[in-house]
C-alpha cells in the first residue's frame, strides 16, 4: 500500500507542477504582449544605450542624451550664471526650446570634426532629426520638439549665444567646473549679474526657455546600434531588477503569523467548547469578529490602540511597545484577519466529533490535556490542516488591516499584495504583473496542497479500516492470550497497521462502558483490548 | 457545575498566558530581526558611530526623482535611507501624528507642513521652501482631448481625476483652479462642491499619482497633477497648463521632523538636495525648479 502510494502522490505532484507551470507561462505570455515595442522614428535608429541614436545616412550619431524639464536660477558655486539647465558631462550638442524659436547648438569643434556644415540645410535638419527622435523618447508626456517644430523655426547653430527678444541663450557656459546652459537677459552689462539685472527689469528668466536637451554629438559608427529584444527578453529584463523582498517579507510574516493562529486558534477552540452556552456565545463573537469585520476596521482599531493618537497608545509607547508601522505590526494585522479562520475550523471539527467518546475518555481517567492531544487532534486533524492552510492563505493576502497598521515599508513590512498595489500606481505595472504571476502561482500551490491532502487523509481512513478489519479477523488468537495480558503484543501489532488512536472502536467503548468498571482496568491498554477484541461473543 | 467554573478559570488564565506569550514572541522577535535583517526603519538609539539610516516621508510627486538624489547622496557619503514613503502629504502628516518614526519630511504644500508645525512634528528652524512645480491638466498620450481653459473642463466628456483636498496638495490647488472658473463653490479649494456640470464625472484620488494613473489607464479622461508627475509616469501627456494666478502658488517645503534622533545628518541631506550641482540635475531632469 505504501510502495504504492508513493508514485501516485509524485504523479499527482508532476500533473500539478504541469498546470501551474503551463498557467505561469500563458500569464507570461500575456504580460509580455502586453509590453509592445514603441514606434521609432522613421529614418533614425535607437541605440543600444539609453539616450543614443543614429542616423546612417548622415553619418551621425548622438550619445549621452538627456532632458532637462526644468532649470534653476540659483548661483553655480557663488557664481551667477542666469537661468541655468545643467548639460550631461562631454555634452557638446544643446537643443533649446524657447517662446519662437528652437535652438539646436553644435559646438563648433566637434561640427569640425565630422565635417558638417551647418549652412547646409540637409545637414542641419539631419542634425535636428537626431534630437527630435532623443527628444521624443526622452519628454515623458511634455512636450516635443518634433511637435513644436510646425510653429516655431528652427535655428541650427555653432555660434555660443543667441540673442532673440529680451533674452540671450548662452548654449555653453563653465562655472563650478561644469558645463550649462544659461538664459540671460539680452543687452546685459559685462560684469553685471544676469539674475540680479533680470530681476530689475521685472523679467522671468524662466519663461525664456521651456526645456533643454544636452548630448554629444559623434559618427554613427560611434553609437552601437540597439538589437531588438524579443518579447521574452523585454519582459526578462524589465523583472531583472526587481526587488524580490515582497516575497520574504510575506512569506516571513505569514509563517510567522500562521505559528501563533495556529496555536491560539486550537486552544481558543478547544477552550470555548468547554465553556457553558452563554459565555460560548460571546466568546464566538468576539473570537470571529474580525473575519466579519473589513480589514481596514481591524486596521484602524490596531493603530487607534497602539499609535500615538490615543492615551492607551501613548501609555504603550512610553511603556516600551512601540509597534505601529513595524515588522511586527504586519504579524499582529495577519494574525488578526487570519484568526478567525483557524479558531473557526478548530471548532467545527471539535464539535462534530462524538461527546460521548469524549465522555468514555474521561470515565477512563483521562485528563482533559490528553483527551485533547491524544483524541481530538488526531481525529479533528483533517479539518484542522485544511484550516491551518486558509489561516496561511488569508496571513499571506492580507492587505487593508497591514496597509494601516503597518505601512508600506519596502523589506519590513511590504508583503506582496501591498507591492502590486503601489507598484501600479506608481506606473511600474510590469512589477505588478509579476508580483501578480507569483501570487496565482503561489495559490496554485496552495489548493493543490489541499487537494493532496484531502487525497492523503482519505487514503489513511482506508487503510484504517483495514486494519480494523484485519484485527477483527486476528480476534480468536487475542482472546487466547487474553487472560495473561498478551493484549499488549496485540496492540503492537495494531498500532504498526494503523495507530493507536483508530482502534478507539466506538462500539466496543459502547459495551466496554456497559461491563462492570472492574473489568476494565486503568487506561489505554483496556481501550487498546476492547477494540482489538470485541466482546459480547457476536 | 464545579467543571464548569473550574474550565473557565482555566479559560482566564489561558487568555493571559496566550497573550503573554503573544508580547514576548514580538520583543524577541525584534532582536532576532533587526539583526538578520538591517533594514528596520529607523527607531531612533542611533548614536554619532553608528551608520545612518535617514527615514524620509516625501510628497508622492517626489516618488522618482528623490530615490536618484538619494542614491547619490549614499554614493558621496554612505548615507543610507530606509525605504522612503512617498504618499499623499495629509496621509504623510497623518502617519506621523499615528507614531511613525521620520526623520525628514517633504510636503506638497505650505498648508500641509503648517498643520506638522502646529502638531510640533517638526523643527520649525529647519523649514525651508525647496521646490516649485507647475498645475497641469493631463490626457492619456495620443487622446484628441482639447483643453484650451479652465472653462473647457465643463465640456470634457468622461471623468476627471482629482486628487482627494484633504490628503492631496495637488487636489486642493485643482480645485482652487476649477473655483477661479466657477466649478467650485469654495476659493479654499477644500469642503466645497464641484458645479453640476462636473459633480457626477470627478473621481478622487488617494494621491497624485493615482490621479495620474487614472489617467493613464483610461479610467478618466483629463486629470489634475504637477507638471513634474508627467514627466514620470508613461502615458499621459500635458493638455494644458494652469495659469498660475489660479490656484495658491505651488511649493514643497521640507524640514527636519522633531523626533529625529539624527537631526543634523537630516539636516545636511536637506542642504545637499538644495546645492550639489548633481542633485539640482535630477530635480532639473524631473521637472521640479527649486523655489
Amino acid at each position: 500500500m505504501m510502495i504504492n502510494a508513493v508514485p501516485t502522490a509524485m504523479y499527482r505532484w508532476a500533473r500539478g507542477l504541469a498546470c501551474v507551470l503551463l498557467a505561469l507561462a500563458l500569464v507570461c505570455a500575456g504580460a509580455a504582449a502586453c509590453l509592445a515595442p514603441m514606434p521609432a522614428w522613421a529614418e533614425v535608429e535607437s541605440g543600444a544605450e539609453e539616450g543614443s541614436a543614429l542616423d546612417a545616412d548622415s553619418g551621425l550619431g548622438v550619445i549621452g542624451f538627456t532632458r532637462y524639464q526644468r532649470g534653476a536660477a540659483r548661483p553655480v558655486a557663488g557664481e551667477d550664471v542666469g537661468y541655468r539647465f545643467p548639460l550631461p558631462a562631454g555634452a557638446n550638442l544643446v537643443a533649446l526650446n524657447t517662446p519662437e524659436h528652437l535652438l539646436v547648438y553644435v559646438a563648433p569643434e566637434a561640427a569640425e570634426s565630422l565635417e558638417l556644415d551647418l549652412a547646409d540645410p540637409a545637414s542641419a535638419q539631419a542634425v535636428f532629426e537626431l534630437v527630435a527622435t532623443l527628444d521624443d523618447e526622452a519628454s515623458h508626456g511634455g512636450g516635443r520638439m518634433s511637435d513644436e517644430a510646425g510653429s516655431k523655426s528652427l535655428v541650427v547653430t555653432s555660434d555660443p549665444s543667441v540673442s532673440v527678444g529680451a533674452y540671450t541663450y548662452i548654449f555653453f557656459i563653465e562655472a563650478g567646473g561644469r558645463a550649462y546652459c544659461a538664459v540671460q537677459p539680452a543687452g546685459l552689462a559685462a560684469g553685471a549679474a544676469p539674475t540680479e539685472a533680470a530681476e530689475a527689469m521685472g523679467l522671468d528668466l524662466g519663461e525664456g526657455a521651456g526645456w533643454c536637451d544636452g548630448g554629444t554629438l559623434v559618427s554613427a559608427e560611434d553609437v552601437a546600434p540597439a538589437v531588438e529584444p524579443g518579447p521574452f527578453d523585454r519582459f526578462l529584463s524589465s523583472i531583472s531588477h526587481v526587488d524580490l523582498s515582497p516575497l520574504w517579507v510575506s512569506l516571513k510574516t505569514s509563517f510567522t503569523a500562521l505559528a501563533i493562529t495556529f496555536v491560539l486558534g486550537l486552544l481558543a477552540a478547544w477552550r470555548t467548547m468547554g465553556t457553558s452556552s452563554r459565555l460560548k456565545g460571546l466568546l464566538d463573537s468576539v473570537f470571529t469578529i474580525p473575519m466579519v469585520l473589513p480589514p481596514t476596521v481591524c486596521g484602524f482599531l490596531l493603530l487607534l490602540l497602539f499609535g500615538r493618537a490615543t492615551p492607551v497608545g501613548r501609555w504603550l509607547i512610553e511603556h516600551g511597545v512601540s509597534l505601529v508601522f513595524t515588522w511586527e505590526a504586519a504579524v499582529i494585522s495577519a494574525v488578526v484577519v487570519s484568526f478567525p479562520l483557524m479558531y473557526r475550523t478548530a471548532l467545527g471539527a471539535f464539535e462534530s466529533l462524538d461527546a460521548a467518546m469524549l465522555d468514555a475518555a474521561r470515565t477512563l481517567g483521562w485528563s482533559e490535556g490528553r483527551i485533547f492531544r491524544r483524541l481530538m487532534m488526531p481525529l479533528a486533524w483533517p479539518s484542522i490542516a485544511a484550516g491551518t492552510v486558509l489561516a496561511f492563505a488569508r496571513a499571506m493576502g492580507e492587505f487593508g488591516c497591514t496597509l494601516f497598521f503597518a505601512g508600506n515599508y519596502a523589506g519590513v513590512t511590504q508583503t506582496i499584495p501591498i507591492a502590486i498595489y503601489f507598484e501600479w500606481m506608481s506606473g511600474n505595472t510590469d512589477v505588478a504583473i509579476f508580483w501578480v504571476v507569483v501570487v496565482i502561482a503561489l495559490s496554485f500551490a496552495v489548493v493543490l496542497l489541499i487537494n493532496l491532502y484531502a487525497a492523503r487523509s482519505q487514503r489513511y481512513r482506508m487503510r484504517g479500516g483495514i486494519a480494523r478489519g484485519r484485527a477483527r479477523r486476528r480476534a480468536p488468537g487475542v482472546v487466547a492470550s487474553e487472560g495473561d495480558r498478551g493484549g499488549v503484543v496485540g496492540a503492537d501489532e495494531d498500532a504498526e497497521a494503523g495507530g493507536d488512536v483508530l482502534r478507539i472502536d466506538r462500539e466496543a467503548l459502547r459495551e466496554l462502558l456497559g461491563e462492570p468498571a472492574g473489568g476494565s482496568g486503568a487506561g489505554r491498554h483496556a481501550a487498546d483490548d476492547a477494540s482489538a477484541h470485541p466482546k459480547g461473543g457476536r | 457545575m464545579s467543571r464548569a467554573t473550574c474550565s473557565r478559570r482555566k479559560f482566564v488564565a489561558l487568555g493571559g498566558v496566550a497573550a503573554a506569550a503573544a508580547l514576548a514572541g514580538c520583543s524577541s522577535q525584534t532582536d532576532s530581526d533587526t539583526s538578520a535583517t538591517g533594514s528596520m526603519p529607523v527607531k531612533g538609539d542611533a548614536t554619532a558611530d553608528d551608520v545612518v539610516n535617514l527615514q524620509i516621508f516625501a510628497a508622492n510627486s517626489l516618488e522618482k526623482a528623490l530615490p536618484d538624489v538619494e542614491s547619490l547622496y549614499t554614493e558621496q557619503t554612505g548615507v543610507t535611507f530606509a525605504d522612503t514613503q512617498y504618499k499623499g502629504s495629509g496621509d504623510l502628516v497623518e502617519q506621523m501624528r499615528g507614531g511613525a518614526p521620520v526623520d525628514i519630511l517633504i510636503t506638497a504644500s505650505a498648508g500641509t507642513m503648517d498643520d506638522a508645525a502646529e502638531d510640533g512634528l517638526i523643527d520649525d528652524d529647519t523649514r525651508k521652501d525647496m521646490f516649485t512645480n507647475e498645475l497641469v491638466i493631463v490626457r492619456a498620450m495620443g487622446s484628441d482631448v482639447k483643453v484650451d481653459s479652465l472653462e473647457d473642463v465643463a465640456s470634457v466628456e468622461g471623468n476627471i481625476a482629482i486628487g482627494e483636498p484633504g490628503a492631496v496638495p495637488a487636489g486642493k490647488y485643482a480645485n482652487q483652479a476649477l473655483a477661479s472658473a466657477g466649478l467650485y463653490s469654495n476659493v479654499e479649494g477644500e469642503d466645497g462642491k464641484y458645479a453640476s456640470s462636473i459633480a457626477d464625472r470627478v473621481v478622487e484620488a488617494d494621491k497624485v499619482g493615482t490621479a495620474a494613473q487614472y489617467v493613464a489607464t483610461g479610467d478618466c479622461t483629463i486629470g489634475f497633477v504637477y507638471s513634474s508627475d508627467v514627466y514620470r509616469y508613461d502615458g499621459i501627456e500635458i493638455a494644458y497648463t494652469c495659469p498660475a494666478e489660479s490656484h495658491q502658488p505651488i511649493v514643497y517645503p521640507g524640514a527636519v521632523a522633531a523626533s529625529s534622533k539624527q537631526a543634523k545628518a537630516a539636516e545636511e541631506f536637506l542642504d545637499f538636495c538644495m546645492t550639489n550641482e548633481d542633485a539640482l540635475g535630477v530635480w532639473a531632469e524631473y521637472g521640479f525648479e527649486l523655489a
